[in-house]
């Protein structure tokens, strides 16, 4: 670990991959983001480091959404998601926590922030936390979210996605994002999926549906793997 | 020996206003304590930082998440990518977590942390702290200096990587003490004009 250096575990973000702010039509975009470009910094140790066995603080394993207890199930289409913790070099990253949280099948949080007039399901809080095993592995038991309108002026809708908050090995690999369902016509219109230019990089937010027979008749069932930022191996330069 | 294709890292988006209040217990702001019921750290000296997250106009932002990260008390991580892992102290977590109230206001208890030295380089005492909130598409990330050490400041090259005007914004300011507790203050100004915006760095 000498000649260990963090410029070789993590390069800069490619292009079109990192959204592209402020965004019209989100008017917080316009408050909120630094009219400065952020200064570049040489990485050292405390970006390369992150917390290690986080899950002591931050207890895990509510990963079903779906059933809050026997006999209340939540309003909506059972859904399984499933998939790995990666690095940029495919290599599963073991113990990252995942945190998902959702709207209900109308279209609502259960937060009181959401002013929606869409109704609240009672049996839905819609947020779980675990840690990816061994393989890099997570999953968790929910509902699909329905689609919900942004309460601006000139509204428009978000397509139906899970907001996902994942704390992997680096500060660096930090990463909050949004999955979304394939073939939702709304995810063409919409500007926060739209703000990511590249389209490949778009491409990596839309989950995969698995065939309804490996699926089998309880749920539907996506994969979406997880890459982080960072590689064990060097990177090519 | 074929090295693995690298594939992209998934993009950024905000975190949006409804980061569930679940998700947050009261200690989750204490980096002195590696679990909610685990006893604090006794290595090192006792810190709480305070302080507001304004946007643009000075306006406070409620319901904006804070996450906290530094050495311990001798410098070290609890990572394997720190050399001395193996030296760092099992008692301090060194992470935490915190949203802003009504106000704007959050707060982190730790301990000082000390700098340390890699290639070529020497680090002084400081903190990552990394803003997330809902028009954030990608999260801020900035680096917190201690008046405590001038001399180490000097040289930091992080410190050094923003102009000499805006260095003094990113140490932070002493307050009255609190039960025997050192306190510190930092503001965050997510947006404003070129002299009054916090410095953010690359992540
Ligand atoms: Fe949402």
């Amino acid at each position: 670990m000498s000649d260990w250096q963090p410029s070789n575990h993590f390069r800069p973000w490619p292009e079109g991959v990192e959204p592209s702010v402020p965004i019209e039509g989100y008017p917080n975009t316009w408050t909120f983001t630094p009219q400065r470009a952020a200064f570049p910094r040489p990485l050292t140790r405390t970006e390369a480091t992150g917390p290690t066995e986080l899950w002591r603080k931050l207890p895990c394993g509510d990963n079903n959404l779906a059933v809050l207890r026997p006999g209340r199930m939540a309003l909506g289409q059972f859904m399984r998601i499933s998939g790995r913790v990666l690095g940029e070099d495919s290599r599963p990253i073991p113990g990252a926590i995942v945190e998902l949280w959702q709207a209900n099948a109308a279209g609502r949080y259960a937060h009181s922030h959401d002013g929606s007039k869409a109704p609240v399901d009672p049996d839905f809080l819609g947020h779980g936390r675990v840690f990816s095993d061994e393989e890099g592995r997570y999953t968790f038991f929910t509902i699909k979210p329905g689609a919900y309108p942004v309460p601006v002026k000139d509204a428009w809708w978000r397509p139906p996605h899970v907001h996902f908050s994942v704390v992997g090995p680096s500060s660096l690999s930090r990463l909050v994002t949004q999955m979304y369902f394939p073939g939702d016509p709304l995810n063409e219109w919409d500007r926060i999926l739209q703000s990511i230019h590249s389209s490949v990089a778009r491409a990596r937010l839309v989950a995969r549906q698995i065939h309804p027979s490996e699926a089998g008749d309880t749920f539907l069932a996506y994969h979406f793997d997880i890459v982080l930022r960072g590689a064990l191996a060097t990177p090519e330069a | 020996m074929m090295k693995p294709p690298l594939q992209l890292p998934l993009s950024s988006h905000t975190i949006g206003p409804f980061f569930p209040p679940h998700f947050f217990s009261e200690a989750d702001n204490d980096l002195t304590r590696v679990s909610r019921d685990a006893a604090p750290t006794r290595s090192g000296t006792p810190y709480i930082l305070r302080g507001t997250v304004m946007k643009e106009g000075r306006i406070p932002v409620p319901n904006a998440i804070l996450e906290f990260w530094q050495a311990d008390s001798s410098g070290r991580f609890r990572h394997p990518l720190d050399p001395a892992h193996a030296e760092a102290d099992p008692d301090f977590l060194g992470w935490g977590r915190d949203w802003t109230d009504l106000e704007g206001c959050y707060s982190f208890r730790s301990v000082l942390p000390k700098g340390y030295a890699e290639i070529g380089t020497v680090r002084a005492p400081h903190a990552n702290l990394r803003v997330m909130g809902a028009g954030l598409m990608n999260p801020v990330c900035t680096t917190v200096f201690f008046p405590d050490f001038a001399l180490e400041n000097a040289k930091d090259p992080v410190l050094n990587a923003v102009p000499p005007e805006l260095r003094q914004r990113l140490v932070v300011a002493e307050r009255a003490p609190e039960n025997g507790v050192r306190v510190f203050s930092f503001d965050i100004l997510l947006r404003g004009s070129a002299e009054d915006e916090t410095p953010f760095f690359q992540d």
